[in-house]
């Protein structure tokens, strides 16, 4: 049983060119539009079932995956974890087709505006442009056109990334204006703050360092060395507040995890009527 | 493949067992009747106050779920971003939401629908207000602080994965000078959030926000075991100082080698 369906699996999962891809992708979207239409046709009064057994079922292999790890003896593998790469492949063929849905919703928002020649209609058209360019020369250098590389090259190393890098450099300023405000001493607690990260800065640079270098290297007062008190600062009361809002977040999450899973999750998912 | 990965040892039976006892045993015995108490969480206090102040300006409110995709982190987004469209229905305030990822997108836009809905005014939902920008990491943001200063939007609630972006989003914030809340399990960008916005959730009280704004009696007794795991945890923590205080100390004694090989070997990344 396990042998033919490992055959069958392996006969699906292989990979197929031309027609016969043609066929899979049709095949697929069919049964897709099957599997959507029986879901829409059942009594609204199910629909919430079959999610909270979809969700359950999908949580309960994850959970055994790593809670019960079952090895097979004769192949020394272990089969759940084995299937984990086609569960990854699932979400990922999900969540194309919710970037098509994405993409439809940026097509309405800048489309709309651009026929009615609304404020700001200018941006839209340069979503329009820089949309149908990069990926109609995507497809073009896939192809293999000649010249086509190295203008999506421009594209995509000239436009995008320096974009991307322009827009990241601006935290450099304004990490100055956001410091500005929180070491305003208008507490105790802001206080404390500023006192701790005046220290940490002049620890990390070396006239911090120059600072106390009269102090001993060896002993007890070699303690009260601004690089020494910073590194402290750093390594125990900082980390041991970062770990205690990690376990916390941890907790949080597999809270909210069981309560999702075991569809206890009310307010905002689970008590909709489907 | 198998050999490679990690699967979990006695100690996470023992912890994870313990930590889904006191949740359910929790959340039962709150469906029973039992009341619950939960102390006040500012940030998650002043939520109605930022929907009231966006009403009397007169101006858009702006809910971003950062980077999030369909995880944990983004369904309890989704959960808090519910009762804040639920809050500006009734007050008619127009919320908008810019997404990164294409699934929480697709969710995003049926929570909002199902909370103008649940406020009896379906007519005020505008699907343009949920947005999906790009799942590009700046790309999204350029959108969003464009969104911040051509909407001129009053408040901004930030809630969900963030990275080096945040403090992108809330200084342009500032700049509009909208009141900000932000919320993220996130420990990397919880100080940039702590300096340039009005309120910040941090930690897990991001993940008792549901809890807190709801009051449902399944969530605040969900809340209250995460109380009862980390005490448990805590007492781990404790006992564990002290074995390898001791292991340091002592290395001969009989109870610090019976700790070592019956307690601190299952607590160590990847053994076990």
């Amino acid at each position: 049983m396990g042998q033919s369906l490992h055959h069958i699996w392996t006969w699906l999962a292989m990979p197929r060119h031309g027609l016969a891809l043609a066929v899979f992708i049709i095949g697929a979207l069919g049964i897709g539009a099957l599997f959507l239409g029986i879901l829409c046709s059942v009594p609204a009064r199910f629909r919430k079932g079959i999610v909270m057994a979809v969700t359950f079922i999908g949580g309960l292999y994850l959970s055994l995956e790593f809670l019960v790890p079952y090895k097979n003896v004769h192949t020394g593998k272990y089969p759940l974890t084995e299937v984990m790469p086609t569960v990854a492949n699932l979400e990922i063929v999900i969540g194309c087709f919710a970037l098509l849905l994405g993409i439809w919703n940026l097509f309405q928002i800048h489309g709309k505006t651009l026929m009615k020649f609304g404020k700001d209609w200018y941006n839209s058209a340069i979503f329009f442009l820089t949309f149908f360019s990069i990926a109609i020369l995507g497809f073009l250098r896939d192809k293999g056109v000649h010249g086509t590389p190295e203008m999506f090259s421009i594209l995509f190393s000239g436009f995008l990334l320096s974009l991307q890098s322009t827009t990241f450099s601006l935290i450099a300023f304004y990490i100055v204006s956001a410091a500005y405000r929180a070491f305003r001493i208008r507490s105790a607690e802001a206080g404390f703050m500023m006192v701790a990260a005046t220290i940490i800065m002049l620890a990390l640079v070396p006239v911090g360092a120059l600072l106390t270098a009269w102090l001993p290297e060896t002993g007890f007062l070699s303690a009260f060395r601004l690089e020494r008190i910073g590194y402290w600062i750093l390594t125990s009361p900082n980390m041991a507040a970062q770990r205690a809002i990690a376990f916390g977040v941890a907790v949080g999450a597999l809270a909210t995890g069981l309560r999702i899973w075991l569809s206890l999750e009310r307010g905002s998912f689970f008590d909709r009527q489907l | 493949m198998g050999e490679s990965t990690v699967y979990a040892n006695i100690a996470v039976y023992v912890v994870e067992g313990l930590l889904v006892f006191f949740i359910v045993y929790k959340i039962i015995s709150a469906r029973r009747g039992r009341q619950l108490f939960i102390r006040r969480i500012p940030g998650l206090s002043a939520l109605d106050e930022a929907v009231g102040r966006a009403t009397e300006m007169g101006r858009p409110m702006l809910f971003t779920p950062g980077l999030s995709g369909l995880s944990i982190i983004g369904l309890q987004a989704m959960a808090i971003m519910s009762h804040i469209v639920k809050r500006a229905a009734k007050y008619g305030t127009r919320v908008i939401v810019p997404t990164a990822d294409p699934l929480l997108y697709t969710v995003a836009e049926e929570v909002a629908k199902d909370a103008y809905n649940a406020e009896g005014v379906p007519e005020q939902f505008n699907p343009e207000d949920i947005r999906y920008l790009s799942d590009n990491q700046f790309a999204w943001a350029s959108g969003v602080v464009g969104t911040l200063h051509r909407e001129k939007v009053a408040t901004a609630f930030y809630f969900g994965y963030y990275a080096a972006e945040s403090l992108i989003l809330t200084e342009n914030g500032q700049m509009v000078g909208a009141i900000q809340i932000a919320g993220t399990p996130t420990t990397t960008q919880i100080p940039f959030f702590l300096a340039s916005c009005d309120y910040t959730i941090i930690g897990d009280e991001y993940y008792a926000a549901s809890a807190y704004l709801s009051r449902e009696p399944t969530l605040l007794g969900s809340l209250v075991g995460q109380d009862y795991g980390k005490l448990t945890m805590i007492a781990l923590i404790i006992v564990g100082a002290i074995a390898v205080t001791l292991g340091a100390l002592y290395p001969d004694w009989t109870v610090v080698h019976w700790m070592q090989s019956h307690f601190l070997k299952y607590f160590q990344r990847g053994v076990g």
